[in-house]
């Protein structure tokens, strides 16, 4: 899980949802009218309010439904606009706190990522390697 | 037009931050701890002030005598040239007759004091314009920015009182100055100018009057903080290992470099730069009743009100003070926003489980009793003026039982589905 290590794979996967807090990267100005990203239309993407308000049920609806990975983005650590959302998302991701995922979600294709408004090009490259990272799973 | 200005400084201050994560890292960057270094300075001035106090004598005749007991500096012996007097060693050999034996490190434990104030109020300055310049003053935060004026109001206040307590010249000019600042006031002026001191004169009560304004002010501080605190869940109150240090190395090296010391016309013939008035990390000789001082030292952290009473009289001063106070009062309530998507809870789906309220981050979600009979005890109720439409009790509650009306669980799986269908 969390932000994989670079992988050097072709194979790409096909569909990424990806939850992202209008406060943390400027989302708004990085997706086009069918909520794709501008630089990655492989990933789509639900704004919400604060990462805080995911719940891990959500991320497994979208990878049961078919996505090959998932993840959710934040604002940085220590600087949620609402104090502890990212927190919150977080150690629920990690198993820490209440709800969990399910045992059985594959928790190497759920992601998390944790960035400022200032971040963008930073988050493009994370999530590039988390893609990489997820398409090499069998 | 506002709400641009207050983008614009959110777009500096994250720019800023982001550039000082170059140097400590994101982990350690101490502005992402700006809650809680105020708090964490504060434990060095208890600490510290508690020793000082084991020496501190509050009256006329000792006060001044008493605290350059804890901090003077060895005066050393200079024969008639005026030069040191050297042992056999070369070292300068200390006037024993006319040297104040003074507390091992005193100087530097009351270099604490001092500088561990400077840093409080420094401290709370960071805080409070990083949380006006992110836009985290408004609405619902009301609560914590209104208990923060009266915070940084009281800082202000045990600092001052703090300068009183040595009694020195300048203490003496303060106290004028502030008595004719009270003066000011209708009504209620020439009562409060007489309840500074105890009396219509400087009295000997004044000075327990004053240690008392200081003690229990900074015992007050704790009670404000509890207010503080008080709508903020899991509140940040300890900085990261490194800020820490940090901050424990600037009051440590500034207090050995700089250490608190009275400045006596003996330290001035000693130490000629001493005279000076940016040495305004010292204190000054006795205070003599009747005799004011014709300049004074200032200390940008806490003398600024006499500054202002010096530059702009004593009108000017409660002009400006008041002033500004209005304006960090009215701050969080202007501009309002919208506020449309407060949490709802689905009673018949609430099973009492406290996730939400647990979660919340501003203490919005209170768990009531349910009526007897019912399948569940609790359900949870959200206090509206608190709710800040973050949804994280949504996120928290496994049973869908709390909402954002315009942002529904079922309207954001809709979404997810609907962008798998155009994904395909």
């Amino acid at each position: 899980m969390s932000e994989a290590n670079v992988n050097t794979g072709e194979k790409k996967p096909r569909v990424i949802i990806g939850f992202v807090c209008e406060r943390s990267i400027p989302i708004t100005e990085m997706i086009d009218a069918q909520k794709a990203l501008v630089d990655d239309p492989e990933t789509k993407i639900v704004i919400l309010p604060c990462s805080g308000m995911v719940k891990p049920t959500q991320m497994e609806l979208a990878l049961t439904k078919g996505a090959d990975a998932t993840f959710v983005c934040g604002c940085a650590i220590g600087d949620c606009h609402y104090r502890t959302g990212n927190i919150m998302i977080r150690e629920r991701l990690e198993g820490e706190r209440n709800p969990k995922l399910r045992k059985a979600t594959d928790k190497r294709r759920v992601g998390m990522f944790f960035y400022t408004m200032k971040d963008r090009r930073t988050f493009l490259d994370a999530l590039a390697q988390f893609k990489a990272a997820v398409s090499d799973i069998q | 037009m506002y709400k641009k200005f207050l983008q614009l400084t959110k777009n500096l201050t994250v720019s800023l931050e982001k550039g000082v994560n170059f140097l400590t890292t994101h982990e350690h960057n101490p502005l992402y701890f700006h809650g809680a270094l105020p708090l964490y300075t504060f434990w060095f001035l208890i600490f510290s002030g508690i020793m000082l106090w084991m020496y501190y004598i509050p009256t006329l005749e000792r006060a001044w005598s008493s605290v350059n007991y804890i901090t003077s500096l060895p005066v050393f012996l200079k024969d008639a040239a005026g030069h040191l007097v050297l042992d056999k060693n070369g070292a300068p050999i200390v006037d024993a007759v006319n040297s104040a034996t003074g507390i091992p490190y005193g100087a530097v434990v009351r270099g604490i004091h001092r500088w561990g104030a400077a840093a409080m109020m420094i401290t709370t300055l960071l805080h409070m314009f990083r949380v006006y310049f992110t836009d985290r003053h408004r609405s619902w935060r009301w609560l914590p920015w209104i208990s923060g004026v009266f915070l940084l109001l009281f800082v202000l206040f045990v600092g001052i009182t703090g300068y009183l307590l040595v009694w020195d010249a300048r203490a003496y000019r303060m106290v004028v100055e502030t008595q004719d600042w009270l003066r000011a006031m209708p009504l209620i002026g020439n009562w409060s100018a007489e309840f500074l001191v105890g009396g219509t004169g400087i009295n000997d009560y004044t000075l327990t009057r004053f240690f008392f304004f200081h003690i229990g002010g900074a015992t007050l501080l704790f009670v404000l903080v509890w207010v503080h605190f008080i709508r903020l869940h899991d509140p940040v109150v300890t900085p990261s290992r490194a800020t820490n240090f940090l901050t424990l190395g600037f009051i440590l090296v500034a207090a050995g470099a700089l250490p608190a010391i009275n400045i006596t016309e003996q330290l001035i013939q000693q130490f000629p730069s001493l005279a000076s008035d940016r040495a305004y990390i010292g204190s000054d000789s006795p205070a003599q009743i009747g005799v004011l001082v014709e300049t004074m030292r200032y200390d940008a952290w806490y003398l600024f009100p006499y500054y202002l009473i010096n530059k702009a009289g004593v009108g000017g001063a409660w002009a400006i003070l008041g002033a500004s106070t209005l304006l960090l009062m009215v701050a969080p309530f202007y501009p309002k926003d919208r506020r449309d998507n407060l949490a709802a809870v689905i009673e018949a789906k609430c099973t009492g489980c406290t996730f939400c309220s647990l979660d919340c981050p501003f203490e919005a979600i209170t768990m009531q009793e349910r009526a007897p009979g019912s399948k569940f005890k609790l359900i949870a109720v959200v206090q509206e003026a608190r709710c800040s439409e973050c949804g994280v009790c949504v996120g928290a509650c496994p049973f869908q039982a709390i909402e954002l009306p315009n942002t529904h669980s079922k309207t954001i799986e809709a979404e997810v589905l609907d962008l798998l269908k155009t994904g395909a």
